[in-house]
């Protein structure tokens, strides 16, 4: 925090004069090189999470400003009363466990393809980076097209194969799986170009000396390749997490249709997150809202915290140890 | 021989099937944007209807039309062009250099530090939202560019853990020739893992262009109608009097909002992969 | 070799990021955009002139100023009319923003709401009690433009004497238009091919009917549903079950308003119920049984609905190709037996108790609500003018809209009392347990006495943080 208000041309005037070690050298380097994040922290983050938490505490209803008041811990205790907070939290994590493993798999897979010498790569990368561009709400109204129970292209193409036409409600009774294909089909391109950069950043040499050595495809794979992308499927693995709890975009987009600006999504797809929208949007409880949100935080916080914990055992870190093996 | 055959065997078959699983990935993928480009020339009323036709009956392509006359999108579009552009390349610098020093320098407070950056991408956005307004509001730049160009300058959580973690892949080799050449920690990261992270630089300049351009809810909250981006307009410029979303019209819009989108990505992704990290890495 | 490369990188990256940098310095600094709408002059409304001189009152000796933000929608107020309105009232500049509620508390929050804010009737009573309202008595009284006689009866949700008295009393705002919403709109062409009668549009039909009805227009291939009868909007939910509860004096709500009285009721009951069939037998549309199209009224167009409960204002948007020639307007449908005004909604606008220009926020709503922009609205068929005044100027061309406009003129002539709104809950709170309750009722992991049970106690732990909130 001293180094605040320093700039790097006065920080290295001081370590000349002074005379640091090495070490706190560093020290500063790294305080000077993260400055701009923390002033950025400072400044514009700090603020509003004391009064976010804050809100947690409170009566707060987006309008009740005159009146508002703090209610201790209630917010926090009335959540443990609330069965749809348990409901949610279930599906939640069950959206995570269908969605996760198979973005990850599904996009690492393609990345592998496509980092091949393929023909046309550059127009198939565009090709499954292109559902991440389009824009939500067109995305979940060409969709629709396609998941309707009634006469969605879908169930037409499955009943090519059923005696009678069949009626899944994907929007409906089954929208935990219909919703998983569109996240699957709008995140597949975010995912692979991530893996793809990685992949891109392992060296041609370590590969071909392996393959000198007489290793196959699967064992370069095995040995090479997969270890130094450690660090990337870390990253996609701890962001995987978050974005999974948060998902609130999805399960909105499944409902919210005509005039109703709020309506409440299919049970299969009642997610955390659209337990809390719904307790702020539409019972007026922002300040419950706020508590189930940092709730929410707690946990993926304990859960990224155990995924960094693992890092050690599995994660690749070149600061550390040697480049090739 | 027979094992040389064998292997040439295997590797068209693995060939074959590798551009099987392409071309039917490919479909797939294609197939809502294949029915968002025939729904948008539509009628609202003929998008989903019984009997479904695939394709519309007179094709409307006065939806294309008053996707310019219901709101100046060229205006828009540039507008928001242009900001999607800066504020990436502002946060991509930011982060990269925020990000090699979380992955090169294990010093003290430097692990706790990157803990609050990971739990920054934790706090739900709702916790923060009317706060953040609020510390805008008071410091007048609501209704300004500046809460974009703010948070890029010290900036994202998400690209800084992106960039950490692909600098913690770099063989430590490379830096080590640098320090030998006698570079100091600012030309290492501005001359050795700058360029060498090219891939990672281009991938987070897309992410980035891609989320301002089609972010809703951050120029919802902080711009008034004449200032807005191309999110807001896209979700709420297409509607009838009642203030119901013509689908179809959103449908046309959205297919002018991925084109430019689509052309760049298909120009930088042949960048992206020109990753220039394995030169000069023998030792 | 690597130095070079890497040195080539940088320079380039640098000057693409000086280039960039300026943009975005230059867009920051950016003015608001010009204007370049043309300049229409604002047309005087069609008041009729009084007999009497006008009120001999001094005029307003400084000219009105101030900038306006309006919280509203692009659909409903464009950048051409706030260019002419700019143009006709140099010295008020309005600032448009589009409505949002999570933007609406971030500004009140930050000490700056909007001046001018669009709301629907249900919310009067909460943001009165809350004393978001400012009193535009005076404004209205004095106004050459709006005289009080001449406000359609749709008003008086925005005319109260307190939260709990809605109706009559102080002014705090009007409709921008509105519709009797319960009116019915039939497809002749599916109830002829059903073997149904074409409904006589001078009778209002019955719920029950209305059921009955349905099942005949409910047409079924082995489990697809490839046309159903009645289509309602789901957030309104609460509004027609007090308003078909109103048909008899009875209340949803306890007379403190302290309470959601369903489980108790038998004929609140009975109304949830007949919902609920409606939805259990796929009549109509449910969480479990998803309109195709997304929207009942798109279903409707498109000739997979049989009727669709909407408002005055689909009018200009019930007719498409499929439906053409079977599209007809019916009137509101009774529970009881007695007919009432069924309007739930009238969208309008409020001036906020905060505003620091009161004067140029009442000359902006007072241009928007009884200027051009009103009269605009008025000929274009999308809601009854909020003016008696402009009545005249609804479309009467197609043999359809003569139709509907005979129709209509039977709803507004009806008249009753307005629906009191509970202050205490806001307009989602009861649709949105609805939807949620229903789901689950329909799936038959609750029963029907479980379902109302919970729509009941969420209600009211909802009211009661409400009064909580209120009171302070």
């Amino acid at each position: 925090m001293a180094t605040e208000t320093l700039t790097p041309q006065s920080i290295y005037g001081q370590v000349k004069k002074a005379g640091l070690t090495r070490s706190q050298k560093r020290t500063l380097t790294f305080y000077t090189l993260v400055l701009p994040w923390i002033i950025g922290f400072i400044f514009l983050s700090v603020f509003p999470l004391v009064v976010g938490l804050l809100t947690s505490f409170t009566n707060y209803d987006g309008l009740n400003l005159e009146t508002i008041k703090f209610v201790g811990t209630r917010n926090y205790a009335r959540a443990f009363d609330d069965a749809d907070v348990s409901f949610s939290l279930m599906r939640t994590v069950l959206w995570g466990l269908l969605n996760l493993p198979l973005w990850l798999v599904v996009s690492f897979t393609l990345a592998l393809i496509l980092n091949q010498d393929v023909r046309g790569r550059g127009i198939f990368r565009t090709i499954f980076y292109l559902p991440s561009l389009i824009p939500a709400t067109a995305a979940i109204t060409a969709w629709r097209i396609i998941l309707e129970r009634n006469f969605g292209m879908l169930n037409n193409f499955i009943s090519l194969f059923t005696p009678e036409p069949i009626a899944i409600g994907w929007l409906s009774d089954y929208s935990l799986q219909g919703m998983t294909g569109v996240a699957l089909w709008g995140g597949l391109g975010s995912g692979m170009i991530i893996f793809l950069a990685g992949l891109q950043g392992i060296p041609d040499e370590l590969k071909e000396a392996a393959r000198i050595d007489g290793a196959n495809g699967l064992q370069v794979f095995r040995h090479i390749t997969l270890p130094l992308m450690t660090p990337v499927i870390f990253f996609q693995l701890v962001l995987g997490l978050i974005g999974a709890f948060q998902q609130l975009n999805l399960p909105l987009l499944f409902t919210r249709v005509g005039i109703a600006s709020a309506s409440v999504p299919p049970r299969p797809i009642y997610l955390y997150m659209i337990h809390t929208w719904s307790q702020i949007m539409d019972q007026g409880r922002y300040g419950y809202g706020t508590a189930l949100l940092w709730m929410l935080f707690i946990g993926i916080l304990i859960l990224t915290g155990i995924v960094f914990w693992s890092e050690k055992y599995w994660v690749y870190t070149g600061a550390t140890e040697e480049g090739g093996k | 021989m027979d094992a040389q055959r064998s292997g040439w065997l295997m590797k068209r078959i693995s060939r074959f099937l590798g551009y099987l699983i392409l071309i039917l990935t490919s479909l797939v993928l294609i197939a809502p944007v294949f029915f968002m480009v025939v729904s948008s020339f539509k009628v609202d009323a003929e998008y989903l209807s019984f009997p479904i036709r695939i394709f519309p009956k007179i094709a409307q392509w006065q939806n294309y039309k008053l996707v310019f006359t219901m709101t100046p999108f060229a205006k828009i579009a540039l507008r928001t062009a242009l900001l999607a552009i800066s504020t990436a390349t502002i946060t991509a610098f930011v982060s990269s250099m925020v990000g090699y020093a979380f992955a090169r320098y294990n010093v003290p407070g430097s692990k706790r530090l990157f803990g609050i950056v990971v739990a920054m991408l934790i706090v739900p956005f709702i916790v923060i939202l009317i706060p953040q307004f609020i510390l805008y509001s008071k410091l007048k730049l609501t209704n300004t560019y500046w809460p974009w160009i703010l948070g890029a300058l010290g900036g994202s959580p998400f690209y800084i853990f992106m960039f950490r973690q692909f600098f913690l892949g770099f063989p430590k080799e490379l830096e080590d020739a640098a320090e030998v050449d006698g570079c100091g920690p600012f030309g290492i990261y501005w001359r050795i893992f700058l360029p060498n992270a090219k891939p990672v630089f281009a991938t987070v300049m897309i992410f980035a262009t891609n989320s301002v351009w089609g972010d809703y809810l951050t120029p919802l909250l902080y711009l008034s109608n004449s200032k807005t981006l191309l999110g807001v307009a896209l979700t709420t410029a297409f509607r009838n009097p009642q203030g119901i979303e013509i689908k179809t019209v959103t449908l046309a819009a959205s297919v002018l909002y991925i084109v430019p989108l689509i052309i760049t990505f298909f120009l930088a992704q042949k960048h992206i992969l020109k990753g220039v990290v394995t030169s000069g890495l023998k030792g | 070799m690597t130095k070079q490369i890497s040195k080539k990188l940088s320079r380039r990256d640098v000057l693409k990021l000086s280039g960039t940098v300026v943009g975005g310095v230059l867009l920051a600094g950016c003015g608001p955009a010009a204007t370049e709408a043309p300049v229409e002059k604002p047309v005087e409304a069609p008041v009729e002139k009084p007999t009497e001189a006008p009120v001999a009152e001094a005029p307003v000796a400084k000219p009105v100023e101030g900038n306006v933000v309006i919280m509203h929608r692009g659909n409903e107020l464009n950048q051409d009319q706030i260019a002419a309105f700019q143009d006709a009232n140099p010295g008020i500049t309005i600032e448009f923003v589009e409505d949002d509620p999570t933007r609406f508390y971030a500004m009140y929050a930050a000490g700056s709401p909007p001046d001018i804010y669009r709301i629907q009737a249900p919310s009067v009573p909460g943001m009165l009690a809350r004393k978001l309202l400012l009193d535009l008595t005076p404004y209205f009284e004095s106004s050459e433009i709006i005289k009080i006689d001449d406000l359609a009866p749709a008003n008086n949700y925005y005319k109260a004497n307190s939260p709990l008295e809605i109706g009559s009393g102080k002014i705090y705002g009007m409709a921008k238009d509105f519709s009797p919403d319960c009116t019915v709109f039939a497809n002749k062409t599916l109830f002829e091919a059903a073997g149904l009668p074409v409904p006589d549009d001078t009778k209002a039909l019955t719920y029950a009917e209305i059921m009955e009805y349905s099942k005949k227009l409910t047409v079924f291939d082995g489990d697809r549903l490839m046309q159903y009868g009645y289509g309602y909007e789901g957030a309104w939910i609460d509004r027609f079950w007090m308003n078909m509860l109103a048909e008899t004096d009875k209340s949803l709500f306890s007379a403190g308003y302290d309470k959601v009285n369903i489980a108790g009721s038998e004929d609140a009951k009975a109304v949830v119920k007949w919902y609920y069939d409606m939805a259990a037998e796929k009549l109509t549309v449910s969480p479990k049984n998803p309109s195709p199209s997304g929207w009942f009224g798109n279903d409707y167009v498109g000739a997979t609905l049989g009727m669709a409960q909407y408002g005055y204002w689909f009018s200009a948007m019930a007719t498409g190709d499929l439906n053409k020639d079977g599209a007809m307007m019916l009137p509101a449908p009774t529970w009881a037996g007695v007919r009432r005004d069924p309007t739930v909604t009238a969208t309008g606008a409020i001036v906020t108790s905060a505003t620091q220009v009161p004067d140029a926020a009442w000359k902006v709503f007072e241009w928007y609500h009884g200027g051009q922009p009103s009269i605009d609205r008025a000929g274009s068929g999308w809601g009854v003018p909020a003016m008696m005044s402009q009545w005249s100027l609804i479309p009467q061309t197609t043999d359809f809209q003569k139709q509907a406009y005979k129709v209509l003129q039977g709803e507004l002539a009806l008249n009753t009392t307005p629906l009191q709104f509970n202050p205490f809950i806001g307009e989602l709170t009861i649709s949105s347990l609805w939807g949620k309750y229903l789901d689950q009722a329909l799936a038959g992991t609750i029963t029907f006495d479980d379902m109302i049970a919970g729509i009941e106690s969420e209600t009211n732990s909802a009211i009661k943080d409400g009064i909580d909130r209120i009171m302070g």
